[in-house]
């Protein structure tokens, strides 16, 4: 799908949906995001307009318009540049980020879980961010906001966001799969070992990016691997951004054709690892 | 051996079924119906099966909007994680052939958010006719926000698919698996599946915060236009849902009251219903579910019971005399 192709899906309300219907925050964010990047700038302004218009009074985004609750695509409002976002919002977006934890590293869970004399699992030291405020951190939104974080760190410096980008990637690191590579969450469950997704490795291993840890190079090995079997658009845009974070997509790496994108995230976010296999990476700046 | 259903207890079934739903007032049990039938294999046979299974059942969806949801979970098609593709196939044409205006597939995966890649590797775009062109994403639906009729858990108000929230009825259709949480995941733990990951994430965390029993419970009761088909022709024992291993039972159980049709399933498993929480939770006590409280129809439960492994932390589930 090319770019025309996704500025025409755009709803008359100026956001996205996933496949068709109503708009969506995921969906709106990346395509601004490669709209922005191809110098499409009308249909991208209608776009940040409509993000605006759904941003929480917590500083935090919904999924959808009119949900009452502020989630995890606030980090993917916060990879928008703030120049186009607007300084204001894109700020209130990242403190939302740096207040947002799992519900197992609050304060409240945490003593509880001591006066229960419950002792705390090694994988939950560091504090990740949840999909949803109220639940537990998993690898997916954590990653997501770290690479928000990352960005941000980027552009303005902070020992605020510096602490919670490597308390994210210690994180992640603890989630590791005993394999390499990352499920969604916990590395076992009830002694039962977990395993790797394609989609959730690749995600991980971008907000990676400059760990040279061991742990990260068996990432590497698993997400080389999963980049030879994987069928799926989403996993594969992760997968080659995950390896690029790292310089290890392999040189000439080609999309393959039959591969379909199956919702529009899909496509704006291949068109975005397009821009970044060019140099263009849109997690840097 | 087998039997069909009279005239008399399908009457006797549909209004115990109405009587129960959503109330706390004690009444006398009128027994639900389930449907015990044999299908050993997943082949042509099915859909001649699953056709007259559904035809037993007297279910009134001319010119209604049925729902199908499948129990679509990892990328393994010769697994027996994901509901076969046969079945739901069998299924949708069976409510086409009674009348329903509508039959849309619809699932809401809670670990992978890529569904059609999923849909598309578990075989549905091969065995289903234009499968993209009635699948729902139940996790990219828009939604509603709901408070369940009856709530157990500490959740409130749910938002909720509307393509789910608005079908005439939603055909619950779960492999027959255990679960490393809940013991079984059978027609309710199921429900898990319609909660969009679009707002909650992928896993839909929040419900396992606010107690996986009583969110099931929850969810139960914010759809009473339920019926339940369970896949069992290749169920999953140990450590399922995902993990475990391939377990041959060769029956489809089937009827409209979700708790009836899990009770019989954990029977068929040689699982101990009374002692799964979700089940005594939805079915307001324990007597609902019994089995003399439940009017069994095609094939016995002797017949067909066989044990499933069970993890260590739930050999407390295991029936007596199994």
């Amino acid at each position: 799908m090319t770019i025309g192709t996704l500025a025409s899906k755009q709803n008359r309300d100026g956001g996205w949906p996933y496949v068709r219907g109503s708009s969506w925050t995921e969906p709106t964010a990346y395509a601004v995001l490669a709209l922005l990047a191809a110098g499409e700038t009308e249909p991208a302004q209608r776009g940040l307009r409509w993000i605006l218009a759904t941003g929480r009074p917590d500083g935090g985004w919904p999924p959808q318009a009119g949900v009452d609750q502020s989630t995890w695509v606030t980090a993917l409002v916060a990879l928008l540049p703030p120049e186009q976002l607007g300084a204001r919002a894109h700020a209130r977006a990242i403190a939302w980020l740096l207040e947002t934890t799992g519900r197992e590293s609050t304060l409240t869970y945490r003593l509880r879980e001591w006066l229960l004399g419950n002792p705390r699992p090694p994988e939950q030291e560091f504090p990740g961010w949840p999909w949803i405020p109220e639940a537990a951190a998993w690898v997916g939104p954590t990653s997501l906001a770290v690479l928000a974080l990352d960005k941000e760190y980027r552009r303005r410096p902070s020992p605020a966001v510096r602490e919670r980008i490597d308390s994210g990637r210690r994180f992640l690191l603890a989630r590791m799969c005993r394999e390499g590579g990352w499920n969604h969450g916990s590395v076992r469950a009830l002694g039962y070992e977990s395993f790797p997704y394609p989609e959730t490795t690749g995600m991980a291993l971008a907000a990676l990016r400059g760990d040279r840890s061991p742990g990260t190079e068996r990432g590497l090995a698993v997400a080389r691997r999963f980049l030879e079997e994987c069928r799926s658009a989403d996993a594969l845009n992760w997968l080659r951004l995950g390896l690029l974070a790292h310089g290890q997509l392999p040189a000439g790496y080609c999309h393959p054709l039959e591969i379909a994108d199956r919702t529009l995230p899909d496509t704006s976010l291949g068109l975005l690892v397009a821009e970044a296999e060019k140099g263009r990476d849109f997690f840097l700046a | 051996m087998s039997r069909t259903l009279t005239r008399r207890e399908w009457l006797a079934g549909s209004a115990g079924t109405a009587l129960l739903t959503g109330c706390g007032e004690e009444r006398p049990i009128v027994p639900s119906i389930v449907s015990i039938v044999r299908a050993p294999v997943y082949d042509q046979r099915i859909y001649e099966t699953v056709r007259r299974m559904v035809e037993e059942h007297r279910l009134e969806v001319r010119g209604r909007h049925v729902v199908l949801k499948p129990n679509l979970v990892e990328f393994e098609p010769e697994s027996s994680i994901n509901t076969h593709p046969l079945l739901v196939h069998a299924a949708l044409e069976a409510f086409r052939g009674i009348g329903a205006a509508s039959v849309r597939i619809a699932e809401g995966p809670g670990h992978r958010r890529n569904t059609l890649d999923l849909a598309d590797a578990a075989g549905y775009f091969r065995t289903v006719p234009r499968f993209e062109d009635i699948f729902v994403d139940l996790n990219l639906d828009d939604v509603t926000r709901v408070r369940p009729a009856r709530q157990f858990s500490r959740l409130g108000a749910l938002y909720l698919p509307n393509t789910a929230l608005v079908a005439d009825l939603l055909v619950s259709m779960p492999k027959m698996k255990t679960h490393h949480w809940t013991g079984a995941t059978l027609a309710m733990k199921h429900l898990f599946g319609v909660v969009p990951g679009g707002i909650y994430g992928w896993p839909k965390n929040v419900l396992h915060w606010a107690g996986i029993d009583e969110a099931i419970a929850d969810l139960h009761a914010a759809f009473p236009r339920q019926f339940a088909i369970v896949d069992g022709i290749v169920g999953m024992e140990g450590n399922g849902p995902i993990q475990g291993t391939p377990k041959p039972v060769g029956v489809l159980v089937a009827g409209r009251d979700g708790a009836a049709v899990d009770a019989t399933c954990c029977r068929i498993m040689r699982i101990e219903p009374l002692k799964i929480v979700h089940l005594r939770l939805a079915s307001g006590g324990e007597s609902q579910i019994t089995e003399q409280n439940i009017r069994q129809i095609g094939e016995s439960l002797s017949a067909v019971a066989t044990p499933f492994e069970l993890i260590p932390e739930f050999q407390s589930l295991r029936m007596e005399n199994s």
